[in-house]
């Protein structure tokens, strides 16, 4: 099994504060009918190779992990929840009624929660139970979700109209911005609780500094008229954000999300599904850029280089906590 | 192989009369020769015939070994056949390669897919390889969960599929080649499945999918409206797995290649043979008819309030020709087709029996609201498996800018497309194998295709364009646009000149500004009014579509909503009861 191997490696580079993983698939020169070729969950030792951890997986979508608990992934995956356990064991934790999921949130107290098809899900027991929340929604395709870290209850999603917030847990929702708008991702400040970020299909970027309760365009956006994919804070830096799309790259802002600049020197092409800034390299920023690698900067977009993954989309990355069995 | 080479060799000898075989020699013929294939070119299909018809194992276990220890791939389309080898196995493999299969259910993973088809062979093959071995905890299978966690699960999604299909319709509806991969897992559980009830509720399904295609059926090919085709079968309509089955249930047409295989693992199952009032309901054409069918759109997961919306069929059908329809938009992504007359020939094999138009539409919308794929990436993720989606010459597809109104074997499309759209034009096919094609004066194009006579109408000027493998596109760059179509039997007029003294004869109005609209009296008296985005009205009165019918006509008779199906033929009838799992058959006592 390919993940004991990681597994086992990864236990002899605890060095690192953090392991970048990352999910997604190698399309470029696949056609449908042949084997997959590396897809599903990636993960970087210290070595600084990647290994494809795992089985092959042709759609993952987002993963997360409970707080204090990095040991335990839960991918949102085209088949459901999966949970990888510290000895790299995949169990699928949900049914037949969800599909195609399209991310995945985890908050304190074993809660889970994740966008699929129709709507959107929350578990308050690791997964073992879940319970569709989406009932006060009236366009259900669930694109984003976020459980807010701070304030329990407060939950941001992402759907075919805009971004909604509930402060009960799905029971009762409200618009919160970018109304008539596809959402596309949502993600909270590690920083500041009350700064929230959200970008969408054509809509452009959306800021919340009010806890989520309300998002509001920014009024110098670059990316006015672009599909906009993932977020990414600067751990390193509470001013520092990217955000990535088609046509526009990546694009940061060093004022907390009030101005963007595109920092695209080096990348191949403008077309970048996902960004994650390295939190123990400050300024080190990685894009997954469509079907050519992950590239990576080491002056937070400034320059860019390729690091690895050829031919691949990676829809999201985060950095894994070394800590925990593994 | 001495024994395979006789199987070879009476298979040569086997003329084109197989149609008249009955079943079971079919069945077999279809079994030895997958069989026959050269040991080092053996796949999964040719094992499992093998170890039906329990010869030449050994070379057939190798090669299994090969093929498992060489690296999996084809997620449910690797779970079905390997799931046939498990339950053909019957203690002639040897343990280990047993082991083998065994192993292979925890180290692949396959996915489950996102079409109605993908989840009907995953579920199916999880419920019988739990079935199977059914003491396996989760560390027993790829997605860790327990065979019993396996089991229920798929019990349940197979169940509420049979419940969605007989009171909504199927969504994945009347397709040349996906009924293939719905009656292949449903002839599993007919006869693998051990619970009596799920064999039941197998075997009924069976009938009802073949029922659907029975009525719809042209001396082998399924006619008209289509979920989904494909570039060749929407022109070649004999190429697909439909007429596999065709050949294989009810001895029609002629012997296919065989597509896909499906017909294959359907005949290593020991799939049903129909009842005999399917096999009549199929092939008997003594009398035109009108049969209507209700189903549901594909999932549509964005810009809809409702996750499906419905698809109101109509088939006009008689022992020449067929007319079908559905009522227009996109209710399948990609691969869609919404009408056409198709004629009838002796030996399809090569034949393009079939005209249409439509309007190549190509869309992002289209895309986001039935997948989940991103807005940038989407259209070439699709043209890299479907080539022709985002081709302006394209013959497959649904667009959001036609409408259609169907009266017997007359019909009406209608465009009204908006400026700005991508590929602002109209497709006609006018196949290669049409003969006598005339351009009157009076603005119809008249034709022969076999012994249909075929009068269409365009509404736009037009011009012609040769098509890749014969026959001519009708190219029609207008936006406000459409085509009257009236077919007729070679018997009701002897010649061209008869057939186009009546066309012409047929009161005709249109306008197309500011909206698409058409008056006409068809050939049959009815007189047709349609504009574009109302509802048709026929002889005055609009077309019902509140009232329309599951199945409606002379042979299938089903309510929509309600999981029942009543067959009638010939002085018999047999209802298919869903909410009872039970199966009537009798005599209907006719009443003056």
């Amino acid at each position: 099994m390919r993940v004991l191997v990681w597994f086992a490696a990864a236990a002899l580079c605890a060095h690192a504060e953090h392991r970048l993983h990352a999910v997604g698939a190698t399309t470029r020169g696949w056609v449908v009918g042949v084997a997959l070729l590396p897809s599903g969950l990636f993960v970087k030792d210290a070595g600084g190779a990647w290994a494809n951890a795992g089985y092959r997986h042709p759609l993952l979508t987002g993963l997360s992990w409970l707080p204090g608990h990095p040991e335990t992934l839960f991918l949102a995956a085209g088949d459901g929840v999966i949970r990888v356990d510290a000895e790299g064991r995949w169990r699928v934790l949900t049914g037949e009624t969800v599909t195609e999921l399209q991310d995945i949130s985890a908050g304190a107290g074993g809660m889970l929660a994740f966008a699929h098809t129709a709507g959107f899900r929350v578990s308050e027991d690791e997964g073992r139970t879940w319970r569709e929340i989406s009932a006060g929604l009236q366009r259900r395709y669930g694109k984003a979700v976020r459980l807010d870290r701070t304030r329990k209850g407060r939950i941001v999603v992402g759907t075919e109209d805009g971004f909604y917030v509930s402060t009960n847990l799905g029971e009762t929702w409200r618009l919160a911005g970018a109304a008539g708008f596809q959402a596309m991702r949502v993600e909270q400040s590690p920083h500041e609780a009350a700064l929230w970020l959200a970008v969408t299909q054509k809509g452009g970027i959306f800021r919340s500094t009010d806890g989520g309760l309300t998002f509001e365009a920014t009024p110098r956006d670059p990316s006015a008229g672009r599909n906009l994919y993932d977020i990414a804070f600067d751990p390193a830096d509470a001013r520092r954000i990217a955000v990535c799309g088609w046509g526009v790259g990546v694009l940061i802002s060093e004022d907390g999300g009030v101005t963007w600049q595109a920092r695209n020197q080096g990348l191949p092409r403008p077309d970048v599904w996902s960004v994650a800034f390295d939190p123990d390299k400050p300024g080190r920023l990685y894009a997954g850029v469509h079907e050519e690698a992950l590239y990576v900067s080491e002056d937070a977009g400034r320059t860019w280089r390729v690091e690895g993954l050829p031919g691949s989309i990676i829809l999201k990355m985060a950095f894994v906590p070394a800590g925990g069995a593994r | 192989m001495k024994r395979l080479a006789a199987l070879a060799l009476a298979a040569a000898l086997a003329s084109q009369s197989a149609s008249a075989q009955d079943f079971g020699q079919r069945r077999r013929r279809l079994i030895e020769k997958m069989a026959r294939v050269e040991d080092a070119r053996l796949h999964y299909a040719g094992i499992a015939a093998r170890l039906w018809l329990r010869e030449g194992v050994p070379a057939a276990e190798r090669r299994l070994r090969e093929l498992l220890e060489g690296g999996i791939s084809g997620d449910m389309f690797w779970m079905f056949p390997m799931t046939a080898i498990a339950y053909l196995d019957r203690g002639q493999l040897s343990d280990s390669t047993r082991a083998l299969i065994r192993k292979s259910w925890k180290t692949y993973y396959p996915f489950r897919g996102d079409t109605e088809n993908h989840w009907l062979l995953y579920y199916t093959s999880m419920y019988l390889m739990t079935q199977m071995w059914p003491e396996m905890d989760g560390g027993g299978w790829f997605n860790g969960k327990s065979s019993k966690e396996n089991m229920e699960e798929a019990r349940r999604w197979i169940d509420s599929w049979v419940k969605l299909t007989t009171t909504k319709g199927q969504g994945e509806y009347d397709c040349t080649h996906y009924i293939g991969v719905y009656l292949l897992p449903l002839s599993y559980l007919a006869s693998w499945a051990e619970d009596p009830r799920m064999k039941k509720q197998a075997s009924m399904m069976i009938e009802w999918i073949t029922a659907d295609f029975a009525a719809e059926d042209l001396h082998g090919i399924y006619v008209g409206a289509h979920a989904r085709t494909d570039d060749r079968q929407v022109v070649e309509k004999w190429r697909g797995v439909s007429a596999d089955f065709a050949w294989l249930l009810f001895g029609q047409g002629k012997e296919t290649p065989p597509f896909g295989g499906y017909s294959l693992y359907y005949a290593l199952a020991d799939g049903p043979e129909p009842p005999a009032i399917l096999r009549r309901i199929a092939t008997d054409r003594a009398r035109p008819y009108t049969h209507l069918e209700k189903k549901r759109t594909r999932n549509r997961w964005r810009f809809h309030d409702e996750l499906h919306g419905q698809v109101y069929k109509t088939t006009y059908m008689t022992k020449d020709y067929a007319v079908s329809s559905d009522q227009g938009g996109v209710l399948q992504p990609v691969q869609q087709h919404s009408w056409d007359v198709t004629w009838r020939v002796d030996d399809p094999e090569g034949v393009h029996n079939t005209l249409f138009s439509l309007h190549p539409y190509s869309g992002v919308v289209e895309l986001e609201a039935y997948f989940t794929f991103s807005p940038d990436f989407g259209t070439e993720a699709v043209w890299r498996s479907k080539k022709t989606y985002d081709s302006p010459d394209k013959l497959l597809g649904g667009s959001p800018y036609e409408r259609i109104a169907q009266s017997e074997d007359a019909l009406i499309a209608l465009y009204d497309i908006p400026p700005g759209t991508r590929f602002p034009h109209i497709n006609g096919f006018f196949s290669k194998d049409l003969s006598e094609l005339a351009e009157d004066a009076s603005g119809w194009i008249l034709c022969r295709g076999g012994r249909t006579w075929i009068a269409y109408r365009p509404l736009a000027p037009y011009v012609w364009k040769p098509i890749d493998g014969g026959g001519r596109r009708l190219f029609s760059p207008y936006l406000k646009n459409g085509t009257v179509v009236q077919a007729a039997s070679l018997d009701e007029y002897p010649d061209l000149e008869a057939f186009r003294k009546a066309v012409r004869a047929l009161p005709l109005k249109f306008r197309l500004e500011p909206t698409p609209h058409v008056e006409f009296r068809t050939l049959r008296g009815k007189s047709m009014d349609f504009t574009y985005g109302r509802t048709p009205r026929i002889n005055g009165r609009p077309l019902d579509y509140a009232g329309w019918p599951a199945f409606g006509g002379p042979f299938l008779h089903s309510k929509a909503g309600e999981p029942r199906l009543e067959m009638t033929h010939g002085g018999v009838r047999r209802v298919l009861d869903f909410s009872t799992l039970t199966v009537r058959e009798d005599k209907v006592v006719r009443t003056k």
